[in-house]
């Protein structure tokens, strides 16, 4: 009870030794401002960054890894992975056939650079996909309109097409592509589906893919001087290790790889993706880091200069409280509170001015940019809880810092001399 | 019939160093108090009374000597026991009041209760009841400089009494007083007396002297003399 009193005396005597000199006050903590605002926006940079590559993520699939003749990290040399023998449908089948962890092992064909047409609308730049009907089963197969082909469609070579969003906005800008009859690459099909928009500003591509049956596909593109892509769905993220090594197991035995060589193919994952967000994360933190810590340095020097000051001009009344019995903790405790209310207090400023300028720049990005608006969506309106929590507590913690110099001073004054200063 | 002792000291002395010079405030005094004793202290101005004071209400440390303060000696006392002497055994009347001046009477008499750790209600109500027991009801609101010298006085005055110390050691109480207020404060330093408190105070005024029982001369830092008050007499 008696140390709640005391800290609700030392609230009420920083309050008022704050408000008796507001300009003063918000001087000191300017620099501390200027850190908690760097960092307040990192973190909510960051978690904008963290929520697009979340949906890319979402976009190739967490819990899927591919198999392929081309590597994503781009570590290796171009010549070798150009060398190695294609992956061919047989392969990926008897991999298909003697999986035993996965849930469904999807081969895949790509035809790059086609083009779509609907009376007079064309849209270029389209990927090609030949897939089982399985591939419903995998993150393209979210649909906003219609259905996937059957299997026995797919045994049939229909010439049957789902498309991607930005084709279907492309060419149906009224909607209601189901059904209807485009051209592809010249020759026929029918829409039988679209799928939900899946791309991101960094993976906008993905949204130019169109899909068919992948007898089709071989009919029509044929696969002979092709390579296979293969699409191993674990099911889990936690299975992944776990399929990952029997799907490498197999392609080795599959393709007779020596034991002592390396593997001719490349397992493809989103987890690549996620060391690269890393680098960019570190680089972005480094870079916040070093700035904050020069204004947290500024800061810091800024408050303790403060408290000196307030220590000087409030020794006589040290004396008093002294030689009425307060205790040096009560002396220090005081001070400590007072450095602590005048950096938490920026932080409360930083809080609300950040909070102000987040709303701002999404409503100017959305205006001024409208091409990349779908950006702002990853990137939160309003501050979390967390990156709140995390400023208010920093900045109690620079506000003990700084103003522990000043506050042992103070408890250690000797009373009569406290009282005779003026 | 003997008191018990509650104030030792022996052979103390306090110097000043003052660049080359030195300054004996304090030369060897000795000097013993009993539990509800009434002293006065005199002597001319400069002769120690104040560097006295301090060292006795556990405020200054002496230069040399040793000061048991019931039957402990102060020099091997924590910060924390000194702290809690002054907050709970003293109250100590300073010469300049030595009042805060941001805050008003009530505030400045619930000092010593903050750090004794009081509610906030119910220190007020204590320091309101002290305010009104020196005769300032009616000034509770107001701060030091909007008082008078008297009125800050008695606003110092209260303070000290406001923990109801066994010890209360007053640095001129009535110097800024006039005679009415003066008798006042002295009828309730006599009450306070009655009641079993040790009082010790400084005073130049031979008329207030004669309110003690024991009147102590002080001059050039030395105890000139030590004796009973041949005109006392319980009011
Ligand atoms: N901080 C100090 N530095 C140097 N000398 C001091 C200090 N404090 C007191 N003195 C000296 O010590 C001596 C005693 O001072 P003290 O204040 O005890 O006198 P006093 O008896 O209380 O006088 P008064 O009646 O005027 O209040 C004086 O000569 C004074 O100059
Ligand atoms: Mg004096």
């Amino acid at each position: 009870m008696k140390i709640l009193f005391e800290i609700f005396e030392n609230l009420k005597m920083s309050f008022e030794s704050i408000i008796a000199s507001p300009l003063r006050s918000f001087l000191a903590s300017l620099g501390v401002m200027v850190g908690i605002s760097i960092v307040i926006l990192m973190g909510w940079l960051l978690d904008g960054l963290d929520n697009s590559f979340q949906k890319t993520f979402e976009i190739i699939g967490a819990d899927m890894i591919y198999v392929d003749k081309w590597d994503w990290t781009g570590g290796k040399s171009w010549k070798l992975l150009r060398n190695r023998k294609n992956l061919t449908l047989e392969q990926a089948l008897k991999l298909k056939e003697n999986h035993t962890s996965a849930e469904r092992v999807i081969p895949n064909f790509n035809q790059w650079g086609g083009t779509v047409q609907f009376e007079k609308e064309t849209i270029e730049g389209i990927s090609v996909v030949g897939a089982p009907s399985e591939n419903q089963h995998t993150p393209a197969g979210d649909l906003i309109e219609g259905r996937y082909y059957t299997e026995f469609e797919d045994n049939q070579a229909e010439q049957v097409l789902v498309i991607g969003y930005n084709v279907y906005k492309a060419l149906f800008p009224n909607g209601k592509a189901v059904g209807e009859i485009v051209k592809m690459n010249n020759r026929k099909y029918e829409i039988i589906g679209v799928v939900r928009k899946r791309g991101t500003f960094m993976f906008d591509f993905i949204d130019n893919q169109v899909f068919i049956p992948i007898n089709n596909f071989i009919k029509v593109y044929g696969n002979k001087s092709r390579s296979v892509n293969i699409g191993v769905k674990a099911g889990s993220k936690e299975k992944l290790d776990e399929v990952r090594t029997e799907t490498i197991g197999l392609m080795r035995t599959i393709r007779n790889v020596k034991p002592e060589a390396e593997n001719d193919f490349s397992i493809n994952e989103t987890k690549v993706f996620e060391e690269s967000i890393a680098k960019i994360r570190s680089i972005i933190w480094l870079a916040g880091i070093g700035l904050t810590m020069l204004s947290f340095v500024v800061g810091i020097i800024g408050i303790m200069n403060i408290m000196f000051v307030s220590v000087t001009e409030r020794t006589k009344e040290i004396g008093i409280r002294k030689s009425m019995g307060a205790k040096k903790r009560s002396i220090w405790s005081q001070f400590l509170f007072e450095s602590s209310a005048l950096t938490f207090g920026g932080a409360l400023i930083s809080i609300v001015v950040c909070s102000g300028l987040i709303y701002v720049a999404r409503i100017a990005v959305i205006k001024f940019f409208p091409d990349i608006s779908e950006v702002v969506e990853y990137f939160p309106p309003y501050l979390s809880l967390q990156l709140v929590i995390i400023a208010s507590s920093v900045s109690i913690v620079l506000g003990i810092f700084a103003g522990l110099i000043p506050a042992i001073r103070a408890s250690n004054l000797d009373p009569v001399n406290a009282l005779r200063a003026d | 019939m003997e008191s018990k002792t509650v104030i030792d000291i022996e052979n103390i002395s306090k110097i000043y160093e003052m660049g080359t010079q030195q300054v004996f405030a304090l030369r060897d005094v000795s000097l013993k108090i009993g539990e509800n004793e009434y002293v006065a202290l005199m002597g001319p101005s400069g002769s120690g009374k104040s560097t006295l004071m301090n060292i006795l209400g556990c405020l200054d440390t002496p230069t040399d000597g040793k000061y048991l303060f019931k039957d402990e000696n102060v020099k091997e006392m924590t910060d924390n026991d000194l702290a809690e002497i002054r907050n709970r055994e003293i109250g100590f009347v300073f010469q300049t009041f030595n009042l805060l001046p941001r805050a008003n009477a009530v505030k400045n008499v619930e000092l010593p209760l903050v750090y004794s750790g009081m509610s906030p209600s119910k220190r007020e109500e204590l320091a309101e009841q002290t305010l009104i027991n020196v005769g300032l009801g009616d000034r509770m609101d107001h701060k030091p400089n909007e008082l008078s010298g008297g009125q800050r006085q008695r606003v110092a005055i209260a303070r000290a009494l406001v923990t109801n110390p066994a010890i209360i050691l007053a640095d001129e109480p009535t110097g800024n007083l006039d005679t009415k207020t003066g008798d006042e404060i002295m009828i309730l330093f006599n009450k306070l007396w009655q009641n079993g408190n040790t009082i010790i105070l400084v005073t130049h005024e031979e008329e207030v002297a004669m309110h003690a029982k024991r009147i102590i001369r002080m001059r050039d830092g030395l105890i000139e003399s030590d004796t009973e008050n041949p005109h006392f007499k319980v009011k």
